[in-house]
């Protein structure tokens, strides 16, 4: 274990090299500053000036539901390209034949990070929500959220070779993120389409306040890990 | 000779590393996207989707294409060989221009925009604009992270301005911005032909300092000044 945790704090050290170690600590806080202070100002000035009643606030659980992925995202999106460099400069071969071994180098890589994300989302959506979700609500979302990130960081690894496709694939990633929109926007059928997203059932989840759609997505995110675990796994065999 | 053979590599380079495909899957679901959307809100949603993702490409990608070159060793092979920096920054520009009016250009078809010729020339201009961004920033990192995060501030410099004017939440001096001024013409609002000028200017300024920092990175690869 005690190798596995200075493989993390090697990579650690490789990411607040980057300044990026700031930027994903940071950037989480001041968007959900600006979430938290921002949004009702602009829904009582946008209300003023379009005479209604509501604007936006039907909307602040698909808020919670993005700023429930972002730290996780922003965090295992850092070790992502920690990883995909990696790979590129041929390095992994190398840490895997050490005492680290593949186990290790996954869980001080993706583990270790999404444990933290993890925490780190739910002090957050505590401090920053604009719905205010219970206990149980706000592990749920704050779970998801870390899969998501997760899913992400993992889609990136295995479908790329470079750095080149690696961000190709991160931009394409990033798109499964908008599976949450489709439940507040779509009220046609064809939006289970979308099912197959975790990011759906989140935003089903906050939509109509259900725990069982929150369990669907962490099912669904179970799946996608699994798959993309085991694809990596056969990328670096 | 040399530029068109650079763009045709550069074109080989792209298609290689699935740009082509990367954008092919993206047009597909931009379009789903658009005809999910109420009418009404379809053309400003193109011009959003374009402004920020098909003429913004360079930005976002030229960090990885510099990094994959770095790390295949051709800057040393652009150092020595008879190509100019201003060559290199002119093909980069037109390769990652070409990919962003095809999907520009297929996107605003979707949305039913008339003036098509309009949001070419505007995702033309945005994507020279970003490129030159992409590549001074990609010029100077090391690593991915570097990147992403050097690239943030344009980001947020090109893209809250530019969609504020769109919906009317800028005041009417600021269509002259650069980046106002080009999402002005993709969104087909009115602009001022004043516009250009201070357009040209800024990439002039652009394409000196990339000139510059890719002149750098060549003569001072493999931690050496050649």
């Amino acid at each position: 274990m005690k190798i596995v945790y200075r493989c993390f704090l090697q990579m650690m050290r490789t990411i607040r090299h980057d300044m990026m170690l700031f930027a994903v600590c940071l950037g989480p806080v001041l968007c959900g500053m600006l979430i938290k202070f921002g949004i009702p100002f602009l829904e009582s000035f946008l209300c003023i000036q379009l005479q209604k009643k509501t604007f936006l606030a039907p909307y602040y659980g698909l808020l919670d539901v993005f700023f429930a992925m972002l730290a996780s995202v922003l965090f295992c999106f850092a070790a992502a390209m920690v990883v995909l460099e990696e790979t590129d400069d041929k390095v992994i071969r190398y840490l895997f034949v050490t005492g680290l071994g593949k186990k290790g180098y996954l869980i001080s890589r993706f583990g270790i990070p999404s444990g933290i994300a993890f925490v780190f989302t739910l002090i957050l959506l505590r401090i920053f929500s604009l719905t205010k979700p219970g206990i149980t609500e706000l592990l749920l979302l704050g779970l998801s959220g870390t899969c998501m990130g997760l899913i992400i960081a993992l889609m990136v690894v295995v479908f790329s070779t470079n750095k080149l496709e690696g961000m190709a694939i991160t931009k394409l990633s990033t798109v499964i993120m908008l599976g949450g929109v489709a439940p507040y926007f779509v009220e046609h059928p064809v939006k289970y389409l979308l099912a197959p997203l975790s990011s759906f059932w989140m935003g089903k989840g906050m939509l109509e306040d259900s725990l069982w759609s929150f369990l669907i997505s962490l099912m669904v995110s179970v799946i996608w890990i699994v798959v993309l675990f085991i694809k990596f796994q056969k990328k670096i065999a | 000779m040399r530029l068109r053979n650079l763009i045709l590599w550069d074109i080989r380079f792209q298609a290689k590393y699935g740009f082509y495909f990367l954008y092919a899957v993206l047009t597909v679901l931009y379009v789903v996207l658009l005809f999910a959307l109420p009418m009404d809100l379809r053309r400003k949603a193109a011009a959003i989707l374009i402004f920020s993702d098909p003429a913004a490409m360079g930005m976002f990608f030229m960090g990885a294409v510099i990094l994959l070159e770095k790390s295949q060793k051709i800057p040393c092979a652009f150092a020595v060989s008879p190509v100019k920096a201003a060559e290199y920054i002119l093909a980069e520009v037109i390769s990652f221009g070409a990919i962003s009016e095809i999907v520009a250009l297929v996107i605003a078809v979707a949305a039913g925009v008339s003036n098509l010729p309009g949001v070419l020339i505007g995702t033309l201009f945005s994507s020279v604009m970003f490129t030159l961004l992409g590549m001074i920033v990609a010029a100077k990192i090391k690593s991915l992270n570097q990147f992403v995060l050097g690239t943030v501030p344009f980001e947020i410099i090109c893209f809250v301005p530019a969609i504020l004017y769109l919906f009317g939440m800028l005041p009417e001096w600021m269509q002259y911005v650069p980046q106002v001024w080009c999402m002005g013409l993709i969104a087909q609002i009115d602009q001022s032909i004043m516009g250009i000028v201070w357009y040209a200017m800024l990439i002039l300024l652009l394409f000196f300092v990339a000139y510059r920092n890719i002149e750098r990175m060549w003569n001072s690869m493999g931690g050496a000044k050649l």
